[in-house]
């Protein structure tokens, strides 16, 4: 009976996990994450369905919440925090954009971000090809800019990125537990 | 007696259920990722699996960890990014992947290499950049081509892109790799990027 039992709980376990009420993009069964602007642009590509240039793609691994407290535990508050896990975040621009109404070069980038309770302050350093935030040198920085959290009512269990479209360009989305913070680019 | 039959059917029904449920789940993901998250690292010689998922292989190998702990003067030579798909029971030379058609050297997005130098391939020249690399796997040898099409997913490529091919032998691994892995390994004069998934294994030697 014990047997049985175990059975019908692994049979529902594999049925089960497919729901996630936010809109962020799944945790690939083949472990690698990256989001592009526009949205899904592979995927587009191969569709002939590309409507504009890719503007940005994002290359980030993603932590588990596994039950754990995050922001203002986990992750400290105030303190640089890598956005993600493992080799460093890192943005690609291919273009020139804007950011917090300062003008970023096309290029690739490493992206932090000092997490508070109300804001994340988001950074752009040129210490590329590196591994979490250990030797973070603030004297790289590229743009330092601060923007508002929202607080989710259901919480992310793998830290999520993705981008969506704005007025002005797109806002790359950075979901983790229950805060949720967006970074505008502006392609104007 | 007769009980202990009953169960032994049902478990078997049920692990039936359970198998052809996962192998459904497999066939989509190398359409589309799926919801499914790998948890537990699971061996490997060249790299484990990544708990939480992403892959990309440097060379210098562990460059981005070397530079934690050393003060690293010099730039990256190369890396690869690309997505690890599981055999998950399946044979998959000549079966999944057919020999003579392309096979992405991963899953979803296009896998990735890119130069951050020139570099020799079989005494010829690649220009530093950042290329698609895909695989023509046949039962003896593998045909590597490197492709022009960036910020493509796998499934469709574009082989008027295609730059440069090289072909390379392959062989058989001493264990089956459950995870396709690719891996950057030193040699005298430069580094190979090795292929392996399932019982075989293919080398691409890059002198720099």
């Amino acid at each position: 009976m014990k047997q049985i039992t175990l059975l019908v709980i692994l049979a529902i376990s594999l049925l089960a996990g497919k729901s996630q009420s936010i809109n962020l993009p799944p945790v690939d069964k083949s472990p690698m994450d990256m989001c592009y602007y526009p949205t899904n642009y592979p995927v587009l590509k191969i569709q002939d369905k590309v409507t504009e240039p890719a503007v940005a793609r994002v290359i980030y691994s993603r932590p588990q919440k596994n039950g754990r407290l995050i922001f203002g535990d986990l992750v400290e508050y105030g303190k640089v925090w890598r956005l993600g896990a493992n080799e460093a975040t890192e943005i690609e621009l291919f273009k020139t954009v804007k950011i917090g109404d300062k003008k970023v070069e096309k290029g690739r980038y490493t992206l932090y971000a000092i997490p508070m309770e109300d804001s994340w302050t988001i950074i752009l350093n040129r210490d590329n090809d590196t591994w979490g935030a250990f030797k973070y040198d603030e004297q790289k920085d590229v743009l330092r800019t601060t923007v508002p959290v929202q607080k989710l009512n259901e919480a992310v269990e793998a830290m999520a990125m993705t981008f969506e479209k704005s007025d002005s360009g797109c806002n790359l989305i950075i979901a983790w537990d229950n805060i949720k913070a967006s970074l505008p680019i502006s392609l104007k | 007696m007769t009980k202990l039959a009953c169960t032994f059917f049902l478990c078997c029904f049920l692990f039936i259920a359970c198998t052809g449920v996962n192998e459904r789940n497999s066939d989509q993901t190398e359409k589309k990722p799926d919801t499914a998250i790998v948890h537990t690292p699971v061996a490997n010689p060249y790299a484990t699996i990544d708990i939480s998922p992403m892959d990309m292989s440097y060379f210098p190998v562990n460059y981005s960890q070397l530079k934690m702990t050393h003060d690293l003067k010099t730039p990256p030579i190369m890396r690869v990014i690309y997505s690890r798909p599981h055999r998950q029971g399946r044979t998959i030379f000549g079966n999944l992947l057919k020999y003579g058609e392309r096979w992405r050297l991963g899953a979803n997005e296009a896998s990735e290499i890119e130069f951050f130098q020139n570099v020799t391939i079989q005494d010829k020249k690649v220009n530093a950049g950042r290329y698609v690399i895909y695989c023509i796997p046949y039962q003896d040898k593998w045909t590597i081509i490197l492709n022009n099409d960036l910020y493509t997913w796998g499934l469709k490529i574009d082989s008027t892109k295609d730059v440069m091919q090289f072909d390379i032998p392959i062989k058989k691994t001493s264990i089956d790799f459950e995870y396709f892995t690719m891996v950057f390994q030193p040699l005298t004069n430069g580094a190979e990027l090795v292929m392996a998934w399932d019982d075989t294994e293919g080398r691409l030697p890059i002198n720099f």
